[in-house]
């Protein structure tokens, strides 16, 4: 893939074009096909285009139309039937297992719908946890997971439970979480679907300004588009096609 | 991480983890308490042996194989020679505790005053040095020999018999020897058996002509005949000090204990020879030392002699140990196999549970032996935990069951035992069947945690 292609039907969703723009992503002709109870479902027909570096960027979309398919695959925990895809301008479509995993270490957060934290740990050990790919002191590592908390507002009860907290601070750890290894991308799925219209809006507040402060790449799939502000870049699809 | 992860998610499945770790805690308990028995009876029947026949024996070449046919050209020509060589090595000092002669004999027994006779397998002992060598209890297991009943003087005309061998005589109410009764008079009613009469007979007259008189002590008498190393017959009259049970039936009913000295004269006719020279040692441990050390000094002295240890004379203790290691071996298997299922169960319900977790854990970036380690090191300390406990009731219950006094009667033995588990004095062994725990419980988890490492991501996240 070209690095300065620009990406079709992105001009009118607020991506801006003036080159050269850094990309953090580009894919083309992503197809994702898998079986469901022996019938074949294809689940994304052929998306091509490009994430811009430093900017939140949405993937919206009815359900079921491949949003968390392709979101999974920029995450690179899934892997498209074919087609091409490239991260920071590293082609990773077919990275091993391994390969994959060590990426995702070093480049991708991640946050969930049902914010997945690990529920015997402590606020701060959950943000720790990521840390123990990295070459990091104990020490070093429980002050970055403790910044990160204080970041996002936490910093009074690390030594909490997940079990312990709201579900909105429940995502808000999830976000430090996915900051804490300062990874180049972070890619949330439905964030703000198990949350109240306050806290979802909250949350979409929160990652922005996470974005900017650490100036990091951030996709969010949601289906509540009145969650995405104004002049952000979207990407839409439908039925497995860009809309 | 990976540790308080793993003791968190025990704590947090408690029921579940108490139960699997109880499971492997009566395993392991079951493999203590059989254990500790096996190990009682690997010491026990060696004390048994040691206390009997002594650690070492020498004997002339040759005997072991082709002895039993022919004693008489396989007897050790001077057993005093020998015993003088070996008290004289200065190396051998400290680990020789007793060193004595025995002679093994077999004849006619008869006891005029009943008219029963019967063949004997016999022992002619220094009762002063077997009683001695009775006295070891060298692992300190609480064990001692029971005395032989021989009175010290090797000369002494006492004899000690099987409790067989008293009832077939006819002796066991003049001994006054308990849960044993002469037998009933089998004869009664028919006629007397021609050649029995004629053996009683036949002992009485030679008795006569050999100048043997009656002792007058009021203990039963006995009169051994047995024919010399030139084959002549020659006899001796005895009296029965005493009627003590043998581990064997078909020795108890043959079995006469006589002082070396009497034994000496009734087969060698005075001459230095004796069957056998048994040799007890300070250590069990220093046995095979001690046998090289002694085998060299005879070599060098010319003397056609080998030194044996216990095991290579009598197979018994081999093949008891033998057959018990067998039990002990099959037993285990099943436990083992019993928690290897139900930490299989429990580690496979555990990922069934913990699948959202380990697509999280994936999709942060951590390898596939990541999320093995994980799981393995619960199972690990699971396995830690059940060996605590097995070790913890082990420990509790064989003192318990030691307490009690529990008896029992090994294959080796005449007497009963009282019931020793050992399982604390044998530390090697309690803590090796602990990390056996530890390393079945890991083992069981590697295939459970083998297919939660290859989960797909995607569909993990999707779960729950």
């Amino acid at each position: 893939m070209n690095q300065h292609t620009e990406p079709a039907n992105f001009e009118d969703r607020n991506i801006p074009l003036d080159a050269p723009h850094p990309l953090a992503a580009q894919f083309e002709a992503i197809t994702k096909e898998y079986t469901l109870d022996k019938v074949k479902v294809r689940a994304l027909g052929g998306i091509s285009g490009a994430i811009v570096q430093g900017a939140t960027t949405f993937i919206t979309g009815p359900s079921g139309s491949g949003k968390s398919t392709f979101l999974n695959i920029l995450g690179l925990v899934d892997r498209p039937t074919s087609g091409a895809l490239s991260l920071f301008g590293e082609d990773v479509t077919r990275l091993s297992d391994a390969a994959a995993a060590d990426f995702r270490s070093r480049n991708i957060g991640f946050i969930f719908q049902s914010f997945n934290l690990i529920p015997v740990l402590s606020l701060r050990e959950n943000v720790e946890f990521p840390l123990l790919r990295h070459r990091m002191s104990a020490r070093a590592r429980r002050d970055r997971a403790a910044a990160y908390l204080e970041a996002v507002g936490l910093g009074g009860m690390m030594d909490r439970r997940p079990g312990e907290i709201s579900g909105g601070q429940r995502q808000r750890v999830a976000v430090a979480r996915a900051l804490a290894t300062e990874p180049r991308l972070i890619v949330a799925d439905e964030p703000t679907a198990n949350l109240d219209s306050r806290t979802s809006r909250e949350i979409v507040a929160l990652l922005a300004r996470m974005q900017a402060e650490f100036d990091t790449t951030v996709v969010i799939c949601t289906h509540e588009t009145q969650l995405i502000p104004p002049q952000s870049p979207v990407i839409e699809i439908i039925d497995g096609r860009l809309a | 991480m990976i540790w308080k992860i793993a003791f968190r998610n025990l704590v947090k499945n408690g029921r579940r983890s108490v139960t699997t770790a109880l499971a492997i805690g009566v395993g392991g308990l079951a493999a203590l308490l059989l254990g500790g028995f096996v190990t009682s009876i690997w010491y026990g029947v060696q004390t048994s042996m040691i206390q009997d026949q002594g650690n070492l024996q020498i004997y002339r070449n040759g005997y072991l194989e082709f002895g039993a046919a022919n004693p008489e050209d396989y007897t050790i020509p001077d057993w005093s020679a020998a015993i003088a060589l070996i008290k004289a090595d200065e190396a051998l000092a400290r680990d020789i505790t007793v060193i004595t002669p025995r002679i093994d004999l077999a004849g006619i027994a008869g006891n005029a005053a009943t008219g029963n006779s019967k063949t004997f397998i016999g022992q002619g002992v220094v009762a002063a040095d077997l009683d001695r060598m009775r006295q070891w209890d060298g692992w300190g297991i609480g064990q001692p020999g029971t005395p032989t009943g021989l009175p010290a003087d090797p000369a002494a005309d006492k004899v000690v018999v099987g409790l067989g061998m008293a009832r077939m005589l006819g002796v066991c109410e003049a001994l006054a020897v308990p849960d044993c009764k002469d037998a009933p008079d089998a004869g009664a009613g028919r006629e007397a058996d021609p050649a029995a009469a004629e053996y009683t007979d036949l002992v009485a007259g030679d008795a006569e002509l050999a100048g043997l008189t009656e002792q007058g002590t009021g203990l039963p008498q006995l009169n051994l005949m047995a024919a010399t190393t030139e084959g002549v017959p020659n006899i001796i009259r005895v009296e029965i000090a005493a009627a003590r049970a043998q581990a064997v039936r078909a020795l108890d009913n043959a079995f006469v204990m006589l002082p070396f000295d009497q034994a000496r004269a009734l087969v060698f006719d005075g001459s230095p020879e004796a069957t056998a020279i048994m040799i007890q040692l300070t250590s069990p441990d220093r046995a095979e030392a001690v046998k090289t050390r002694i085998q060299g000094l005879l070599t060098d002295a010319g003397m056609d002699l080998s030194a044996y240890h216990f095991t290579e004379v009598d197979p018994t203790f081999t093949r008891i140990f033998g057959m018990f290691a067998f039990i002990f071996a099959v037993v285990s298997a099943v436990l083992a196999l019993v928690i290897v299922f139900t930490i299989f169960n429990t580690v496979s319900m555990t990922v069934v549970e913990r699948v959202k977790e380990i697509g999280t854990i994936r999709a942060m970036g951590f390898r596939r032996g990541f999320v093995g380690r994980l799981f393995l090191a619960e199972s690990a300390l699971t396995g830690l935990f059940g060996a605590a406990l097995a070790l913890a009731m082990g420990i509790g219950l064989s003192r318990m069951i030691n307490a009690a006094g529990v008896q029992w009667t090994p294959p080796s033995n005449a007497t009963p035992l009282t019931v020793q588990l050992m399982v604390l004095e044998n530390p090697v062994f309690a803590l090796s069947v602990a990390l056996f725990l530890i390393v079945i419980a890991v083992a069981a988890a590697i295939w459970p945690t083998f297919r939660a490492s290859r989960l797909n991501i995607v569909e993990s996240l999707q779960r729950g």
